[in-house]
């Protein structure tokens, strides 16, 4: 099943990236998904042998722990566009007020 | 020291109770003085506009609120646009004593320094105040690397020059410690002159505390992740 809805994945993925819509890197990384999840549902003993090469207990542990780990470092970039977002309002109440009050 | 020399810029936010005052006194000394109303939400605003076609006191507004980095920012810009050959910023609180102004741009006009920062005294303070600020002057020795004996003090003298290099990035109020570190950054010279404290309920309620000492804390960890 998983065979299917990967192989589905990449084919759009790369129609997507063949109609612009989608920039290199973002195009790899999906095709990297998708394969991943090709390979986990043809063979899920890869986790557990990644799994255990790691240390860590079973291969779902591992699945979750890279989840975990991913979706920190999508909040953290989150943060950081909130904060250029502020930096930008900034400037822009700056650049209000330097006008607002030069005018002569 | 000629006053039309000095401008002196005073960020303001929701300083109803003060600022008229304090903008009189500075007047009376025939500074130029650039105040930057950032967002008050009381009657702050109100009362700056009878400075509209003050030539001397230039109202700057942002409409709203940026922290007390960004109102310097704006105000130093205000400033140097005019080219004085010295900037001073001053609280709107009441807090600074205006003669001290005289205090703190004297070694700059005998160039024995760049930069002087008013020095307040330490055992005058409430004591909640004061471990604040120690504690942000450790703050600025850890990730700055330069110890100040008042890194919080809002009245700073600046030449010319040495407002034109200080870049301030920081909005809040983590802005103290980092002019201090651009200070250190573009090799300027930087002494402490000591000032006069005035100490009013108004006071006490702002400036530096631990929440906001935490915060800034906080702030810098995360400007050091982020260069990683």
């Amino acid at each position: 099943m998983g065979v299917i809805v990967g192989l589905i994945g990449i084919i759009i993925s790369l129609k997507r990236f063949k109609e612009g819509k989608t920039s290199p890197t973002v195009f790899v990384i999906w095709l990297l998904a998708w394969l991943s999840l090709i390979i986990i549902s043809i063979s899920p003993y890869t986790t557990s042998y990644l799994a255990n090469i790691m240390g860590i207990g079973r291969g779902l542990d591992l699945i979750l722990i890279l989840a975990i780990i991913g979706a920190y470092y999508l909040l953290f970039r989150i943060y950081i566009m909130i904060e250029n977002i502020e930096m930008e309002l900034t400037r822009l109440v700056r650049e209000l007020a330097l006008r607002e009050g030069d005018e002569e | 020291m000629n006053p039309k020399d000095i401008t002196v810029i005073v960020p303001a936010y929701n300083e109803e109770n003060t600022i008229i005052q304090v903008l009189g006194e500075l007047k009376d000394r025939g500074y130029s003085v650039i105040v930057v109303d950032d967002g008050s939400t009381d009657s702050t605003s109100k009362l700056l506009q009878r400075f509209k076609d003050d030539d001397r006191v230039r109202v700057y507004r942002h409409i709203i609120n940026r922290g007390l980095g960004a109102a310097l920012k704006t105000g130093m810009e205000a400033a140097l646009f005019r080219g004085p050959s010295y900037i001073v910023t001053f609280d709107a609180d009441g807090q600074h004593d205006p003669d001290d102004i005289e205090n703190v741009c004297k070694p700059l006009t005998e160039d024995k320094a760049d930069v002087v920062i008013g020095q307040r005294n330490f055992n005058e303070m409430p004591l909640s105040r004061k471990i604040g600020n120690l504690i942000m002057n450790l703050i600025t020795l850890i990730f700055y690397g330069v110890w100040f004996p008042d890194s919080q003090s809002g009245l700073r003298a600046f030449t010319y020059n040495a407002a034109m290099r200080i870049n301030i990035k920081n909005k809040g109020y983590g802005v103290s410690s980092e002019i201090i570190s651009e200070i250190k950054k573009n090799g300027l010279r930087l002494i402490s002159v000591p000032i006069k404290t005035i100490y009013t309920p108004q006071t006490i309620s702002k400036g530096t505390n631990l929440a906001i000492g935490i915060k800034i804390l906080i702030e810098m960890i995360i400007n050091i992740l982020k260069k990683l």
